[in-house]
This record gives C-alpha cells, structure tokens and sequence, in this order.
C-alpha cells in the first residue's frame, strides 16, 4: 500500500509506504529471504489475515502555509519475481484544513 | 509344440504389466504416463479451465519464469548439483508438492534431462510436466493409505462415485475420501518449514494459515468451497492474467479510507497542520493473503 499526500501544485508533502506479507530468513543470518530454495521460517509475517482487518493510521504534517492536500492511497499486489504488479484499489481524497 | 504357444502368450500378456510398473526414463516418457489430454473429449469445460490454471504449469512460474533454474545452476543453491548431468530426483525437493509424480514415478534420468532443459531455457520441455488430472484425482486421492491402500491403477476418485466410466484406462471412479476437505488441498499447499529434507526449506505455507488463523476465527468454509464452485478447475488466482486477478483482488479485499484536516496543537501557541489518513483492509479469503 503506498499513502501519498501532494499539495495543490503537486508537490508530493510526503509518502508512506507499507508491505504486507509473510517474511522468512534462512534461520542462519539475519536477512530476509525471497524463493523457497533460500527460506526456511517466517519470523514475521504482516500478510492480510482472515477475520482481522488490518488498519493504519497515518499522519502528514504540512508545511507552513500549506492548506490543502490530495492524499491518495493505492493498494496493490506485487509479484517481486517477476515483477509484476495487479492494482486493487486506488483511492483519492482532497482534504482541507479549513472549513 | 502345445507346450511352447503357451509360454509365448504368457510372455506376452506379461510385457505391458511390467511396463508399467517402471519407472519413466525421460520427460517425454513422465509425461505420457499421467498424459490427461484424452479426458478433454468429454470434460471439455473442465479441461480447458484446468489448461489456463497454475496446476497445468506448476514448473513455468509466474508468466514462463522457469522458477527451477537456480536448482539446476552449480553452486546457487544447496540441492544445485554440480553437473546437470548428475542430477538426481532429490536435487529437486521441490517436487513433493509441484510434481508429485516425479518422486513415485521417474528415474533420475528425468532429473538429468529436466536440469538441462532448465539450463538450455528449453520451456517448451519443462512445460509437459503438469499436475495433470491424474495426479489429483489418482496419486493425491488418498491419504490414509494404511487403512485404504494405495491408489489403484486404473481407477479415479473423486467426491463421488461413477461405477461405469467410458475412459479406456480408467474403467471407474471410486469416492475418495478427502476430495470435498481442505486436507486434500493442504498435502501440497503448506503447513511451514519442509522439515523433512536434511536442507529445511519453505515455499508455500497457505494450509498452516488456514488451519491456524481461520479455522479459529470460527469459520467452516474449505478450499473447494471458495475455490472450486460449480466445479470450476481454474481455482483462481490466476497469476498470468493481469485484468483477471486485479478483478478478483478488487472483489476480494476491500479498502477503506477516513482522512481527516485539523492544526495540532503540539504545545501552547504551536500549532502543526496534519492531515491524518485512515485505512482499513479486510479481505474474504480463508488464510493470510498473499502466501510465500
Ligand atoms: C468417453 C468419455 C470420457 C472420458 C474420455 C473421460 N471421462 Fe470422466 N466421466 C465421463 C462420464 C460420462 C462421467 C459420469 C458423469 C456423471 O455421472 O456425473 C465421468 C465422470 C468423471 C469423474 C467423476 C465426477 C464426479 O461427479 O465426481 C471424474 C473425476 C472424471 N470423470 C475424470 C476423468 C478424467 C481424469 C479423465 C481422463 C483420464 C476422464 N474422466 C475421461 C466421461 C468421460
Ligand atoms: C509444501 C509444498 C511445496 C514445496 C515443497 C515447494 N513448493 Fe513452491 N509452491 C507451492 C504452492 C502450493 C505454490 C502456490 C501457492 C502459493 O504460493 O501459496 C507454490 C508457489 C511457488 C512459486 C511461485 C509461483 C506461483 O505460481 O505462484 C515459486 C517460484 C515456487 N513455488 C518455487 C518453489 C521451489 C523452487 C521449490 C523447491 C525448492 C518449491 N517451490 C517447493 C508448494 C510447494
Ligand atoms: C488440483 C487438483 C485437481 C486437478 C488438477 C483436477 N481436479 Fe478434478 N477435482 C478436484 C477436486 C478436489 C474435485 C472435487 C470438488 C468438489 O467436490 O467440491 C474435483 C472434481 C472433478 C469432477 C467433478 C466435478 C463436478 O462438477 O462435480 C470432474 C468431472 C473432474 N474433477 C475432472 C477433472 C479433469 C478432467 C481434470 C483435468 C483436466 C481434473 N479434474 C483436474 C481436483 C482436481
Ligand atoms: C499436487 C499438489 C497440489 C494440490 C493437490 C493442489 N495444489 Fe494448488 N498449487 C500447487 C502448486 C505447485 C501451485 C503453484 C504452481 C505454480 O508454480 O504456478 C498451485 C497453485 C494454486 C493456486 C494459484 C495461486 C498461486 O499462487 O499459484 C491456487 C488458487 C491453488 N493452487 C488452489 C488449490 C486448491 C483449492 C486445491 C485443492 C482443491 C489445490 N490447489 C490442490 C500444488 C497443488
Ligand atoms: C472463505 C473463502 C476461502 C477459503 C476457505 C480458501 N480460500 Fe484461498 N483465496 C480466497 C480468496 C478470496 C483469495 C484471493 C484471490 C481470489 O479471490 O481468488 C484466495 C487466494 C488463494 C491463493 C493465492 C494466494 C496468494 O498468495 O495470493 C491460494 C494459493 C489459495 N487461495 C489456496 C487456498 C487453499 C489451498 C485453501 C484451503 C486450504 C483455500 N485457499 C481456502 C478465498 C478462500
């Protein structure tokens, strides 16, 4: 899921983004492993799991004088091998800080 | 000379016995052996969703990947032999669930002519190893062999049974016992760690998440349910087709976003202008998403 937040302009304000997925080592180093012939157990795993919905809150602060931001969130599926990507969802939203 | 006719029938009805009790010597041989192309004459619909599913190319990757390669390469990965020409059935642990009839069924000459053709790119070979519709519906139809035996030559199973099958080999279909559980979807979908090999490794591990984290949740549904309705054997994902999966994706994980303008007051007189972004993602699958 990338989070960004861009002012009026489009000047991006900032940028968050968060993976979700199972991660495994070897269980002999510290590195995180992609390809079962190199994974042996997860040791984390932030994958979307059945019956819990996984929630966020994230914040930008904005710059002084800036008012006004259009965050979008994109949610998508990636395949790092080979690199391919399926879009789910985007979502735009423009949000003010006056009313 | 009464005698002698005898024994030359004998011999000959003994020939195609043997035959095939052995083991397949190369690819084209394995292949012809669990070779389910004449099932399509009367299950078309079903052999053609079958032919588009991840099941039909279960060497090939993701778009033609050829995921194999690294374990035929010398020295980039532990089961890697050192010579193609060496390698044997156990270079290729990954067989237990992506090709089960390579273990019960291939000699290691198919080993040798697999870790070649990984090497030459050769897909067109790789591509004849499949998890063909007699693998699942013979080799992985049973698994409690102690009481029930092995699968029958000559004998399908399915959820349920059809005494008198117009196929020329397999004259029946018997009811298995684990076709309608989530078991049977489990021998090759993964619990963790393949302990088993003196090198532990782990591909997929879907199954342990299934019966860890939604089993718990009180949920009933099984693999067949949500993946094979009506019959369908596509069971979807389909990786290689980009709009579908996205569709699919779109349908099965929901999004939710709040977002939210104010100025923080971080201490008296400082004021900080935030923007807060609320997310929140559910998903209607039986298991952590995605797997591996
Ligand atoms: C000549 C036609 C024909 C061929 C060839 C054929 N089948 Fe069938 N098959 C049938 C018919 C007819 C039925 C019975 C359908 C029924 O009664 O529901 C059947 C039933 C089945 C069933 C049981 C379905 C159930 O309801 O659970 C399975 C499994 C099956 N076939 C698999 C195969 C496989 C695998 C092959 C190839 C090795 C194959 N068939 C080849 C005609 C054929
Ligand atoms: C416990 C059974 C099991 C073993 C052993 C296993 N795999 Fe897998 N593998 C699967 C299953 C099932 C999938 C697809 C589902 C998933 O990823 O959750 C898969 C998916 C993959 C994928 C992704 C391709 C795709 O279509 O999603 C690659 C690459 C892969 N395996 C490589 C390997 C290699 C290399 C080995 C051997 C070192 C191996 N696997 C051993 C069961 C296994
Ligand atoms: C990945 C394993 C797998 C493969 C590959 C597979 N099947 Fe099946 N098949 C099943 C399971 C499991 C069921 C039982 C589903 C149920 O009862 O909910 C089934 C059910 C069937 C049925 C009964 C369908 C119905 O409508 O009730 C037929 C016929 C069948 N398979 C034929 C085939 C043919 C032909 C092929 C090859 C083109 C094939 N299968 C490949 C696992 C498989
Ligand atoms: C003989 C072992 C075996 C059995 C039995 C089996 N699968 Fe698979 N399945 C695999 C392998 C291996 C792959 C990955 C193939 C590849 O590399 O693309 C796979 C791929 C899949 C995929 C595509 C997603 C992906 O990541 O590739 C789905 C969905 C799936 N299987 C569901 C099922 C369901 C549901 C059942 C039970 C009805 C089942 N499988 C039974 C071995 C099996
Ligand atoms: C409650 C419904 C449900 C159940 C039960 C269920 N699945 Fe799924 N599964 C889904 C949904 C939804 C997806 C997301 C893609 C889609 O819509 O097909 C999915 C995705 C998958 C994938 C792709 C995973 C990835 O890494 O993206 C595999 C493989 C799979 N399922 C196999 C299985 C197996 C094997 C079982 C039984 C042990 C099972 N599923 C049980 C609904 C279910």
């Amino acid at each position: 899921m990338v989070v960004t937040a861009k002012a009026a302009d489009g000047k991006e304000l900032g940028k968050v983004e968060k993976h979700y997925h199972p991660q495994a080592t070897n269980c002999r180093d510290t590195k995180m492993r992609y390809g079962a012939q190199w994974k042996v157990a997860n040791l984390r795993d932030t994958s979307l799991q059945p019956a819990q919905a996984k929630k966020e809150s994230i914040e930008f602060d904005l710059p002084a004088g800036v008012r006004e931001a259009t965050v979008t969130v994109d949610l998508f599926y990636e395949n790092v091998n080979p690199g391919n990507k399926y879009s789910i969802h985007s979502i735009t939203r423009k949000v003010s800080l006056d009313r | 000379m009464r005698f002698l006719k005898l024994i030359l029938i004998l011999l000959f009805m003994a020939v195609p016995l043997i035959a095939s009790a052995e083991k397949a010597k190369t690819i084209d041989e394995l292949a012809k052996m669990y070779d389910s192309s004449r099932c399509k004459e009367c299950h078309e619909s079903i052999y053609k969703q079958w032919e588009n599913s991840h099941h039909a190319r279960p060497l090939m990757g993701v778009k033609g990947g050829l995921m194999l390669t690294p374990l035929a390469t010398k020295g980039a990965t532990a089961f890697s032999p050192d010579d193609p020409k060496k390698a044997t059935i156990k270079n290729f642990p990954c067989f237990k669930c992506h090709l089960p009839q390579a273990i019960t069924s291939a000699e290691d000459s198919v080993a040798v002519e697999l870790a070649e053709a990984l090497l030459a790119k050769d897909s067109t070979k790789v591509a004849k190893l499949q998890i063909t519709c007699i693998v699942c519906h013979n080799t992985k139809a049973i698994i409690h062999k102690r009481e029930l035996g092995e699968p029958k030559a000559g004998v399908l199973y399915s959820s349920k049974a059809v005494d008198s099958h117009p196929d020329g080999i397999f004259k029946k279909v018997e009811k298995s016992a684990i076709m309608k559980d989530s078991v049977y979807c489990g021998q090759c979908h993964g619990l963790g760690p393949n302990l088993e090999f003196d090198q532990a490794f782990q591909c997929a591990n879907l199954y342990g998440s299934y019966l860890h984290s939604y089993i718990p949740s009180g949920a009933s549904q099984t693999c067949m349910d949500c993946h094979m309705q009506k019959g369908d054997h596509l069971i979807a994902p389909n990786f290689n087709d980009d709009k579908g999966t996205s569709e699919l994706l779109a349908k099965a994980i929901s999004l939710d976003v709040q977002t939210l303008g104010y100025e923080w007051l971080l201490k008296a007189g400082t004021y900080v202008p935030k923007v807060v972004v609320n997310t929140k993602i559910t998903t209607t699958a039986g298991h952590r998403i995605p797997d591996g």
